[in-house]
């Protein structure tokens, strides 16, 4: 396999171009280029959703990308987002504030071993910026959760927890309106 | 006199187990050919009971539902002769007088001998009757008109005719009866003309179902595409083979038909299509990077950014997970029809026997742009496909816009 050149916007920071394995899977990228092992390579075969990534379109909408099954070079050009790049961060790196989404599934213990945490995290934000540009209602909330959720594998909690935390950060934004 | 009627009783007591045993015997008979004639396939709504009806087979003409084929006396066949259930069965005429749309295969079954016909009417009678209706189909005009019938079945009704079996050896003429008559392979794998009609000069040259392509099934068309006799066979027992899995159309098929036959019946279908003397499965010829045109070379890229996670890089396929693209015969298809439809829509998983699977392959329609997608489609088919030329962006384009407008469950 031959190397070619990748350039992207990885958190906000532009990247590269930097030669890579033209058959690189962006979680190898992520882990083993650039040092962000917060994507977790769970099922290799796209089915976990563990390692997700969020790009954003230029259209402003978001979506989910598994990183397992798809090469490095698709996100050639693309703005991306990783689990670490979610956190508000001081000078010197530390996180200061977490994003809503991950503070209330840390308030509500939605995870257990957290190995699939990064994935749930990326899909409730993807959902909870989609409702900012167009809010749901209460009557289609529980469906809205399942469709941005549903595809994402836990073994330890069951679900429920996430879906509590997510409706509850959902709500408390004012993003669920009458109906 | 005591004696006589010890007799009597003696006779009737050994007598009617015979006879049940003979009914018996008939209905599992019945429920193999059934299996082999596929009935299973429109007379069963997703999920719904067995023979109840109620799948809606979308035609040119407008949607027509299975109906249900339980015995039950109010909804189903319950009250069928066995004449009546052969006039269904070959001439395609119901009950009451009325004739049924060729979307039920007479056009092939007329060609099944009484007994088989009424085996199946055997087994039909012998499963619980389901007391409920199935929907009614209900085309707009003129095909509404069933009576219009009459006349395309005086044309086409019994227009197919076996070609003849002289010389032939018994497995191939047992494979002509199981794909020709029983299987009614060439209802989906034969172009069908205007009238709706297959056009039988042209029979198992290939059809085009919903969208996709079933390949056309000639021996040396199948040949060329790297199939062999026991690679068939495989292909028709498991649903997979190193040629790929089942999909779309063919995949109720395999889990309502193909799995449950014998070996030697689906052998005697293999040696049918191929021949008695098989053409040899040609060879694959991989085509070097180095060699790949312009296009093919972009395509690689997109293989590798998005089908080599599961494919792998060398398409090789990865066991339970997904097939192989090296030798794959959807690849090796001259028309690209397939690989467009099925990069577009994905496939859903599927299970095949015993605990084999294959996870779900998602579809690319919008993901990919018309050029991506073509370029995709030249490196897949110079790649492992064997074929040389480059499609056009446009060809691609052309196939994409005559996908179905309706919603299509691919397998």
């Amino acid at each position: 396999m031959a190397n070619r050149p990748l350039q992207l916007t990885l958190n906000g920071q532009p990247v590269g171009p930097v030669d890579i394995p033209d058959d690189l899977p962006m979680i190898d990228y992520l882990h083993e280029y650039k040092n962000l092992t917060g994507s977790r390579l769970g099922c290799g075969q796209g089915i976990c959703h563990a390692c997700v990534v969020i790009v954003d379109n230029p259209d402003g909408t978001s979506e989910e990308v598994r990183t397992c099954i798809t090469g490095a070079h698709y996100f050639e050009g693309k703005q991306v987002r990783t689990i670490e790049g979610h956190a508000k961060r001081d000078e010197s790196g530390q996180v200061t504030e977490l994003n809503p989404i991950q503070q209330r599934f840390v308030d509500e213990f939605a995870f257990q071993c957290s190995y699939c945490a990064p994935g749930f995290v990326n899909a409730a934000t993807v959902l909870v910026e989609k409702l900012q540009r167009q809010p749901t209602v209460h009557s289609k909330l529980e469906q809205v959760i399942e469709d941005s959720l549903g595809h994402h594998v836990c073994r330890c909690t069951g679900y429920v927890r996430y879906y509590n935390a997510t409706r509850n950060v959902l709500t408390d934004l004012g993003l669920v309106k009458e109906g | 006199m005591k004696l006589f009627l010890t007799r009597l009783a003696l006779a009737a007591g050994l007598a009617a187990p015979v006879l049940f045993a003979h009914a018996d015997d008939q209905a599992k008979r019945g429920e193999y050919l059934a299996r082999a004639a596929d009935c299973m396939a429109c007379h069963t709504a997703p999920g719904g009971a067995p023979f109840a009806g109620g799948l809606p087979i979308v035609s040119p003409f407008g949607t027509i539902y299975g109906t249900n084929i339980t015995p039950s006396k109010e909804h189903g066949i319950g009250l069928y002769s066995d004449d009546e259930f052969f006039a269904a069965l070959t001439e395609g005429k119901r009950r009451d007088g009325a004739y049924l749309y060729p979307a039920m295969p007479y056009t092939s079954y007329h060609l099944m001998p009484r007994e088989d016909s009424d085996a199946i009417h055997a087994y039909l009678k012998s499963i619980e009757p389901i007391e409920r209706a199935a929907p009614v189909t209900s085309l707009s005009f003129p095909f509404n008109v069933r009576l219009g019938l009459m006349g395309w079945n005086v044309l086409y009704g019994k227009a197919l005719k076996l070609e003849p079996a002289e010389g032939k050896s018994e497995a191939w003429k047992r494979g002509q009866y199981m794909v020709e008559v029983l299987g009614h392979c060439g209802e989906c794998h034969t172009p069908r003309g205007l009238p709706g009609a297959m056009e039988l000069d042209k029979r198992l040259t290939g059809g085009i179902l919903n969208g996709y392509l079933a390949p056309s099934l000639l021996a040396t068309d199948l040949a060329a595409r790297g199939w062999n006799e026991q690679d068939l066979a495989t292909f028709l027992k498991h649903g997979m083979s190193a040629q790929g899995t089942m999909f779309n159309e063919m995949f109720p098929v395999f889990h309502n038909s193909t799995q449950g036959l014998s070996d030697t019946d689906l052998a005697a279908m293999a040696t049918f299509l191929l021949g008695d003397k098989p053409p040899a499965a040609k060879a694959l010829v991989e085509v070097p990077v180095d060699k790949l045109g312009p296009s093919a070379l972009r395509g690689r890229q997109e293989y590798l950014n998005v089908c080599a996670g599961c494919h792998a890089a060398g398409g090789e396929g990865k066991p339970h997970i997904a097939v192989a693209m090296r030798g794959n015969t959807t690849l090796r298809l001259e028309d690209p029809r397939n690989l467009v439809r099925v990069i577009e829509d994905g496939i859903g998983e599927q299970k095949f026997s015993g605990f084999e699977h294959m996870q779900p392959m998602p579809g690319f329609a919008g993901k990919l742009s018309p050029a991506q997608l073509t370029d995709l489609i030249n490196y897949l088919r110079q790649g492992w496909g064997g074929q040389s030329a480059e499609l056009a962006v446009s060809d691609v384009q052309k196939l994409q816009a005559e996908a179905p407008s309706i919603e299509h469950k691919a397998h």
